[in-house]
């Protein structure tokens, strides 16, 4: 079966937050890397506003992809110091296991891993010169459960859950990237699954930097208006740098997206700065 | 100047249970289970982790010094990884 839906998302830990104390908590921590970024501190009704503007974002692409009545959903996502540190630093890693678990605050995860589909992307790639690590065993984190509680709360299909590493210097290409989601396609297109896609992440935003707070909103408007023309082959030229500088490295999962569904424009996309951190960014296509 | 050392303790305060556990008893003698600079176990004593950013730690790593600071003990960000 084809690839049958592509879903894109921000997986911001405060998209899942409820406005008021976790939300105070949540950037009392955060400014403590930079205490001037407290300036821009939302209100409660904002908060309360942000919360409502994503839930109806994640509406839009929850009914896209239950439309699609997909088999098993790919989400590609990058760790953050859970899995990985730098005693091996996979650049892109596919998971081979039979299940996978998380916890996000007081909910927990846990999906069935589609082991077989992972395994044919891995040897797809050494057929074809990707040579992924994989493993059996990863714990999900925000990354993945943020969008996943929105999008796939009940764990009616499996998930496969790919990464790629996204703030670790060196950091791949958005090249390769976009080369890396051209053979997930290539695989989907065999497999006998209607396979879905997700990816997760960005956009515009410096966790653990002197310059949280700031969000390249001009950026990521561009970036989403590229989608919506489909041209994301457009953006293989941009370099790491390119999109560090804007906050947006964890596009490159965004990348991985877009080398699956070709010139395909996108039906959806939604936005929202969260003045805390992050540019919130969603995006559909109905392929 | 690889500060992987110094990366690793961050990290096993985020991950390791145990660690942060003794870290909160006795910090001084967790920090002696690493390879550590003098520089090092300064920055980490600040708890701030604007110092240890500039030590080269990873920037997502550098927050995890303020799970030992009462202050911030029970933050809602150590619930979620």
């Amino acid at each position: 079966m084809p690839l049958v839906a592509a879903l894109a998302a921000s997986h911001a830990p405060n998209i899942l937050l409820e406005p008021g104390a976790e939300w105070e908590d949540f950037m009392r921590l955060h400014y403590s890397m930079a205490p001037q970024g407290s300036a821009a501190k939302p209100t409660l009704e904002q908060q309360r506003k942000l919360r409502q503007d994503a839930e109806t974002a994640f509406a839009a692409l929850r009914a896209d992809m239950e439309q699609a009545n997909p088999d098993v959903l790919i989400v590609v996502a990058n760790d953050q110091f859970v899995n990985f540190f730098w005693n091996n630093m996979p650049t892109f890693f596919v998971t081979v296991g039979d299940e996978v678990r998380g916890q996000f605050t007081r909910h927990k995860f846990r999906y069935r891993n589609h082991q077989e589909l992972g395994k044919a992307i891995v040897r797809a790639g050494m057929a074809k010169g990707v040579d992924f690590s994989y493993g059996e065993y990863v714990e999900l984190q925000h990354t993945q459960t943020v969008p996943l509680y929105f999008l796939l709360r009940e764990p009616k299909i499996p998930i496969l859950p790919i990464y790629v590493n996204t703030w670790v210097d060196p950091a791949p290409t958005p090249r390769r990237c976009y080369q890396v989601g051209e053979l997930i396609r290539a695989v989907a297109d065999q497999a006998r699954e209607r396979v879905a896609i997700l990816a997760t992440g960005g956009l515009s935003h410096f966790p653990g930097s002197p310059r949280i707070g700031e969000i390249d909103e001009s950026f990521d408007h561009e970036l989403l208006e590229v989608l919506r023309a489909g041209k994301g082959k457009s953006l293989i030229d941009y370099s790491v740098q390119d999109l560090l500088q804007a906050g947006d490295t964890e596009f490159l999962n965004w990348m991985v997206l877009l080398g699956a569904i070709g010139d395909a424009k996108a039906s959806y996309t939604s936005y929202m700065p969260d003045f805390v951190a992050t540019g919130w960014g969603f995006a559909s296509w109905k392929l | 100047m690889s500060c992987y050392h110094l990366s690793l303790l961050l990290f096993d305060l985020k991950m390791n249970q145990s660690c942060f556990q003794r870290s909160l008893k006795d910090f001084e003698a967790v920090m002696g289970e690493y390879d550590l600079t003098t520089e090092e176990k300064i920055a980490l004593r600040s708890g701030d982790p604007r110092q240890l950013r500039q030590l080269g730690v990873h920037g997502m790593l550098c927050l995890y010094i303020k799970r030992l600071d009462p202050e911030f003990r029970d933050n809602i960000y150590w619930k979620q990884k």
